[in-house]
């Protein structure tokens, strides 16, 4: 008796979100769970996007490939074309965690100043992430919004309580994606693209990131939340939770203990980087297979892995 | 699986004979269905029928018991394709792979990394639970026994993979004691190696050229009275291994075929040679994605922490949130002067928390104190958090005796509890620390100013 | 679980107005009809000509092609005892939204509506009585498994007939309501789809009253497994009702704006 395959083709498909005007690329629109290529075709391959911060070009000795890699990159422009060029790379998302007023508490202009010297210079989609105080972060968005008008970036990410004025500015009045952000929790990220929606938003410029942890730091919350959200978009068709996910892995991975500790406190557990690799390559992978579009990482060699990895699966 | 009554309406004969009892055949199968009436009431249902309707109401997913001893395991019963819809049962398993076709020097070096390779994370014992004892095509059977012999002193579970029924039977014979796995059938050898399965007790291992052909030859180990199974996934392409894997899992899980219904087995380590970290990404996939045993090349420290992690939440059960054994945990080369920050037993709790007090680079003896596994406010509602509780816990774990600072930080979210605790504790400074855990590093820091 | 269906009742050709705008192929209070059916959360209309027996099949694709060309391929109920209508309203139908629904047959002269929705793949509302009201269950159980029986020897999925158990009038048949939510429970049971005239129930009672009793009928009949009802959407208890059933039935994941998408 022959196998037979029953293909879940689902009624509904996620909405294809398009970043960037000079360089384009295509998050979404898969109407089968991610990577099953056998129940239909995958239009668009899953995204790999580069992290780069604002606070400077210095790489710690700890992380030798990177350091490597970065190496002669002086300024965060420099840093951004640079990571343009690793094999596998996607996107540029450029973090302002310099802007935070509980750390160096950089001023609007300054950062609205680097994100389009750094649109400018580079030559993928540009996202651009806050430094996660709400209030600092609407006015950063507001600005930034305006400044890159026709740049097509993606604002990442507005969240319950400032998505009116990332929402109309990025969403409405410039013409960008907007990020929809929340912390693991499916309900409020619902509750999220409802609201952007009736503010006027365009549900195809909206992209959810509905939050992160590192594998082993209760990761079983993003996984469940991103199949729920995937499985409700595709078999109920509920139009609310058919926006694209990007997941940011970056940040998480490399700060959890496994990839923190320094090889001196724990020389049983070997490279640092290498810890620190590994965490964000599986943490990428798992948030791939449970179902996100779009995934940040940081180093060129969970990049270049990764995209091994889509590739070898699409 | 739970049968619906139109399932069983369709096998009725549909007369409406009244010969059961039931008005009707529709209202028949609707009491079958319920478990109200038997299904022998009918005296029209063939026998063939009637096994057809029992093998629909077994268990989608065998449950397989592989290896003997400290090293017997779990594999399969599930009965849900995601976590969220009721829980995964059985983790997935690492094995690493030895092979006749690989050089001493390579093997040697993964037997010696197997016991390095053993620590434990929230009361989880994580190591390489299988070797995978690979019989390279055309080397040397006397090296691949030495091989055999070698794994079977090394305190795993053992997969066999040989093709070669003789050969296999050697290996067997070493081996026995260990209940291995044997994997290696498939439809050109599967009599053969199904008489082998059933000799020594042991589970067959089998694999097909494609879905077809696995399908048809588990058929027919199943004709033959084989149901002690696992199916190889292949090593063709990751992209085939990953669409075997779904779909022989959710043809059993979701669409009841029951031939499929066996757990997989992935060999990573063929998938992706020589490449340590896509490895890693794999293992995580298909940690995710319906792999039973994954063969790895090897597990080093920087792929185990991520992917044992990883493993430990998927597999958690939903309903019962993970718990971190209550006690005192130095931060940061804390002694018994370094202040202490107390919260509960909920396993991300203290992963957060712990996480940020490393950051803060601040000594910090870390408090867990036994709160049912609830996060902070949770567990302060249900009153497993209280000042009773906090004065039980330091006086069963002598706090005041291995601590002489008298310094202690509570949750934000708790603050209303400063006042009881301090009644309860006298001699004891209690701070009450922020809301999230987030804004730990700049409190203490602020703290230490 | 899939989501209730709500089929809008208020294209109905007992209203003077719609019957007339029917006569006189005036699309303006059809469409006015509709757009407030869809805009307080209708997914399907029914569209009821009447007996129509003159010009049924003209009036049908008219109606269909007006409102479907209006209101985005919308998904209809088509609704007449002329059954050369509902074929000639089938094939001008536009499939993008979901299937027809031929409404409707039963198990005593309808029944060859059944036929008619298997040679057309289309949805059949499927009441369970033959002449009059059933006595008991086990009567609607009998017509249900001939409805059934005769669907899917032609070939339908078994899924595509749904099944009515018959809502009955309050005022009257106060002693029969249990029979009908127990008669759902058993079609639910069966794996069957269900829907049926909710608003049957609050027949002859005041006004202010009718939104109370079909809230609570529509919410005890989505516990025993109801999917689908032919209701009018414009009243917002019922809507709500649903929509909070729903919610709590896992049907549609929870938001705090639930109430308004």
């Amino acid at each position: 008796m022959p196998f037979k395959n029953k293909p879940q083709v689902f009624g509904a498909a996620i909405n294809t979100v398009e970043l960037g005007s000079d360089y384009k690329m295509t998050l979404g629109g898969e109407n089968v769970l991610p990577f099953y290529t056998f129940d239909g075709p995958i239009a668009n391959a899953p995204k790999i996007g580069v992290e780069i911060s604002d606070l400077g070009t210095e790489v710690e000795d700890a992380f030798p490939i990177l350091k490597e890699f970065y190496a002669g990159a002086s300024t965060v422009v420099e840093m951004a074309k640079k990571a343009c060029t690793m094999p596998g790379a996607d996107f540029i998302c450029l973090k302002l965690e310099g802007a935070d007023p509980n750390g160096e508490n950089k001023s609007v202009e300054e950062c609205v100043q680097l994100a389009k010297d750094v649109c400018d210079a580079i030559d993928k989609p540009l996202v651009i992430a806050g430094c996660k105080n709400v209030d600092k972060d609407a006015e950063l968005f507001t600005k930034i919004a305006e400044a890159l008008q026709g740049k097509n970036v993606l604002l990442y990410s507005a969240k319950e309580e400032n998505y009116k004025s990332v929402g109309a500015a990025a969403g409405l009045a410039y013409g960008q994606k907007v990020g929809a952000e929340s912390a693991v929790d499916i309900n409020l990220a619902k509750q999220l693209n409802v609201l952007l929606t009736q503010l006027g938003v365009n549900a195809g410029a909206i992209v959810m990131n509905i939050g992160s942890a590192a594998a082993g730091y209760g990761f079983e919350y993003v996984a469940s939340t991103i199949d729920r959200v995937k499985l409700a978009a595709l078999s109920q068709n509920d139009a609310q939770l058919q926006m694209p996910i990007m997941t940011n892995i970056a940040s998480e991975a490399w700060s959890v203990k496994e990839a923190v500790m320094p090889e001196a406190d724990a020389p049983e557990w070997g490279s640092q980087e290498t810890r620190g690799i590994d965490m964000e390559v599986v943490t990428a992978s798992a948030c791939l297979a449970a179902g996100s579009d779009a995934v940040i990482l940081k180093h060129p060699v969970s990049v270049e892995k990764i995209s091994a990895l889509i590739n070898a699966l699409m | 699986m739970a049968l619906k009554g139109l399932d069983i309406f369709k096998l009725t004969p549909k007369t409406n004979c009244k010969d059961c009892g039931s008005p009707t055949c529709m209202a028949f199968a609707m009491k079958v269905a319920q478990g109200a009436v038997p299904l022998e009431k009918c005296p029209h249902l063939s026998d063939e029928v009637k096994a057809q309707l029992s093998e629909a109401t077994a268990p989608p997913m065998k449950t397989i018991k592989v290896g003997a001893g400290n090293n017997e395991h779990t594999l399969g019963g599930e009965t849900v394709l995601f976590r969220h819809e009721k829980t995964l049962v059985s983790k997935n398993l690492y094995a690493v792979k030895v092979s006749s076709g690989m050089d001493d020097a390579a093997n040697e070096a993964v037997f010696a990394a197997i016991p390095g390779l053993d620590y434990e994370r929230i009361g989880e014992r994580m190591y390489v639970e299988f070797i995978y004892v690979d019989y390279a095509a055309g080397s040397d059977k006397g090296k691949y026994l030495e091989l055999v012999k070698k794994a079977a002193s090394m305190d795993r579970a053992l997969v066999l993979n040989c093709a070669d029924p003789a050969v296999a039977k050697e290996a067997l014979e070493i081996a026995k004691e260990g209940k291995p796995i044997l994997n290696g059938a498939t439809a050109a050898n599967c009599d053969e190696m199904n008489a082998l399965a059933k000799e020594y007790g042991v589970t067959l291992g089998v694999s097909g050229a494609d879905l077809n052909e696995l399908h048809d030859t588990v058929a027919k180990l199943e004709a033959a009275g084989n149901k002690n199974l696992i199916l190889d996934v292949g090593t063709a392409s990751i992209k085939e291994a990953f669409g075997n894997a779904v779909q022989i899992r959710r043809a059993s899980v979701k669409d009841g075929d029951r031939t499929f219904g066996y757990p997989s087995l992935v060999n990573i380590a063929e998938l992706a040679p020589g490449d340590d970290t896509l490895q890693a990404a794999l293992a995580a996939m298909f940690t995710l994605k319906y792999g039973s045993i994954l063969v790895m090349s090897g597990m080093s420290y920087a792929q185990a922490l991520p992917l044992y992690g990883l493993r430990q939440n998927i597999y958690t059960d939903p309903q019962k949130p993970m718990k971190v054994e209550p006690g005192i945990y130095p931060v940061n080369g804390a002694d018994e002067n370094a202040i202490c920050a107390l919260t509960v037993d909920f396993a991300l709790t203290y992963f957060v928390v712990s996480g940020e007090l490393e950051r803060s680079g601040v000594p910090v003896n870390f408090l867990i104190t036994d709160a049912g596994g609830y996060s902070v406010l949770t567990a302060w509602a249900a009153g497993k958090l209280s000042a009773s509780s906090i004065a039980k816990f330091f006086q069963e774990k002598d706090i005041e005796g291995k601590i002489k600072n008298r310094t202690l930080l509570i949750p934000g979210k708790v603050a209303v509890l400063k006042g009881e605790i301090e009644e309860k504790l006298p001699g004891w400074n209690i701070v009450v620390a922020p809301n999230e855990a987030i804004q730990i590093v700049k409190f203490l820091k602020d703290m230490n100013k | 679980m899939a989501k209730f269906i709500t089929i809008g009742e208020r294209i109905h050709c007992i209203s003077p107005a719609i019957r007339e705008a029917m006569n006189t192929r005036n699309p303006e209070p059809i469409l006015k009809r509709a757009s407030e059916q869809l805009k307080a959360g209708a997914t399907y209309l029914d569209v009821n000509i009447g007996p129509a027996e003159k010009d049924g099949e003209e009036l049908m694709k008219w109606a269909v092609t007006l409102l479907q060309e209006n209101f985005d391929n919308v998904p209809l109920c088509l609704d007449t005892a002329n059954r050369k209508a509902i074929e000639a309203g089938i094939s001008v139908y536009n499939r993008s939204k979901g299937k027809p629904i031929v409404n409707s047959a039963d198990a005593g002269d309808r029944i060859e509506n059944i036929d008619l929705a298997a040679a057309n793949d289309a949805i059949c509302i499927a009441l369970c009585s033959k002449s009059g009201v059933p006595a008991d269950n086990d009567e609607r159980m009998a017509y249900c498994q001939e409805l059934l029986e005769r669907g899917m020897s032609l070939g339908m999925e078994e899924t595509d007939l749904w099944f009515d158990p018959l809502f009955l009038v309050i005022k009257g048949m106060q002693d029969k309501q249990m029979d009908v939510l127990e008669a759902i429970k058993m079609f639910s049971d069966m794996g069957l789809n269900t829907t049926g005239g909710l608003s049957n129930v609050s027949n002859g009672m005041p006004k202010y009253i009718r939104p109370i009793m079909d809230s609570a009928m529509v919410a005890m009949a989505m516990q025993n497994g109801l999917t689908s009802a032919i209701v009018n959407p414009c009243d917002q208890r019922l809507m709500e009702t649903i929509k909070s059933c729903d919610i709590i039935k896992n049907n549609n994941l929870y938001a705090d704006s639930y109430l308004e998408i």
